[in-house]
């Protein structure tokens, strides 16, 4: 008797918090959709983005304007893609989808952030290195530290997105080391990436000096299902860490499709995803 | 000779002054009218690419710009750019040009490797001539006053805010608009 009631109450316990789970998980119908733009950027690191004579925008980057502030226009990016596509910034070859939209979606409660990118990952890549996996959706979450150097001046991270991850001597880039991944100079990004692979562990990771695959403290899980041509990538993680109620966290968004390796993915420029403060996306408190 | 000298030295008793006035100011009219034509024949985008140097490097690339060919049809050929209009500047510029000539005869960049080897340098001069005007050949066609900065994309009416705060000319940013960037360029330190 002792023992069904001591089962009872451990079924009910569990059910109890399997609801509570269930509760947590936001409903994705009601969370608004912001699209944004991933595009493939070629050869344009850091050093390219902070170099006058390559990118005029440098000057406006070091009087605080950011990628987007100047990029993002009627729903679209305004680069000159044919410059991107090019030879002199595209040596191995350009993707023929250039850009596409991603749709993200954001929510959160007191112990996780939810976000979910739904898109259609093109084909017609130019490097289709990464033989197990199709495709690879990574975010990642630069901390207060992060900044890129230009010149004697400091740009800081919420205004060039990833890009102060991205070098010139990184692997992928012309006749760059193949085993030097990208790094920050000062400051952390925190990882997270979904793998298309059958059974593929979704990854915990950062950025600092090196890239780390695993050892991060968000706790991530990423589900992510394939319905016709849309992928919908469903991340869970900690609300700790670089992401905290009340602010507003610099994030960038990347997909590697059709199988591309390393800097062969189309990514987006710097946003910033607010946790019950103003940002480009707002999270949906649960 | 020394007879034609003589003559020309000494006041004329044969012909009147209405005369001489006469001739000479007709003479004026034709022998300015065939150097200014002659002059402005150098101008001519043709003039500039007789020459393989211009035809086979810069014209190339300039011909893909929006200075060669754009939705309204205006054209600016080299000489708007590269020559003043006002009669004095174009003078000095024409006779700073005639060393060209010497550069013509001695093959200075008569290759293509040659060419892009001077490359960095040429363009160091134009960029330079430039910055001393305050981009007055932009300025024949460009202004700020004249610019509706809500028409252009955002990235470039940011910029050129920016521009007019900061009293910048058209040339601090707008390198390579015509013509490639050459490699190793030097970094301007203007923030």
């Amino acid at each position: 008797m002792k023992k069904t009631s001591l089962s009872l109450a451990i079924v009910g316990a569990l059910l109890a918090f399997g609801s509570q789970l269930a509760q947590a998980a936001p409903d994705w119908n009601k969370i608004p959709k912001r699209e944004l733009q991933v595009f493939h950027a070629g050869v344009t690191p850091i050093e390219w983005i902070t170099k006058k004579s390559d990118h005029s925008g440098r000057t406006g980057l070091v009087k605080g304007e950011s990628c987007v502030g100047c990029h993002e226009e009627k729903g679209g990016l305004n680069f000159d893609m044919k410059r991107l596509a090019a030879k002199e910034l595209e040596p191995v070859g350009a993707p023929k989808t250039m850009n596409f939209p991603v749709a993200v979606q954001a929510a959160y409660d007191k112990d996780n952030a939810y976000i979910r990118l739904t898109f259609k990952a093109p084909t017609g890549g130019a490097n289709n290195a990464d033989k197990d996996n199709e495709v690879k959706v990574a975010v990642m979450f630069a901390n207060d530290k992060v900044a890129a150097a230009a010149g004697d001046k400091s740009v800081p991270g919420d205004q060039v997105g990833c890009w102060a991850t991205c070098h010139i001597d990184v692997r992928t880039m012309p006749g760059a080391d193949d085993k030097k991944t990208k790094y920050t100079k000062d400051g952390a990004y925190e990882l997270m990436q979904w793998k298309s692979s059958k059974g593929a562990k979704a990854v915990d990771g950062s950025v600092s000096d090196k890239r780390n695959m695993d050892g991060g403290n968000a706790g991530v899980k990423a589900e992510g299902t394939k319905a016709g041509e849309i992928y919908t990538v469903t991340f869970t993680r900690k609300l700790a860490g670089a992401l905290a109620e009340g602010k507003a966290v610099p994030f960038g968004v990347a997909v590697h499709a059709d199988h591309a390796t390393g800097r062969f993915h189309h990514v987006s420029m710097g946003y910033k995803l607010g946790f019950g403060a103003e940002g480009d996306i707002k999270a949906v408190k649960q | 000779m020394k007879k034609l000298l003589n003559t020309l030295r000494h006041p004329s008793a044969k012909y009147s002054l209405l005369t001489l006035l006469a001739v000479g100011f007709f003479s004026g009219i034709f022998f300015w009218g065939g150097f200014n034509t002659a002059m402005e024949a150098t101008n001519s985008l043709e003039f500039c690419t007789s020459c393989h140097e211009m035809r086979d490097n810069v014209y190339q690339e300039y011909k893909q710009t929006i200075h060669y060919t754009n939705r309204t049809g205006v054209r600016a050929v080299c000489s708007d750019c590269h020559v003043p209009r006002d009669w004095g500047h174009k003078m000095m510029r024409k006779i700073q040009a005639s060393q060209e000539i010497y550069g013509k005869i001695m093959g200075t960049i008569d290759t293509p490797e040659k060419f892009e080897a001077k490359r960095l340098e040429l363009a160091e001069h134009e960029w330079a001539r430039m910055k001393a005007s305050d981009s007055r050949e932009c300025r024949n066609c460009h202004s700020f006053e004249g610019m509706n900065t809500e028409k252009q994309k955002l990235r470039g009416a940011k910029m050129h805010k920016i521009a007019q705060d900061d009293k910048k000319t058209c040339i601090d940013c707008h390198k390579g608009i015509a013509h490639k960037k050459p490699k190793g360029m030097k970094e301007d330190d203007d923030e």
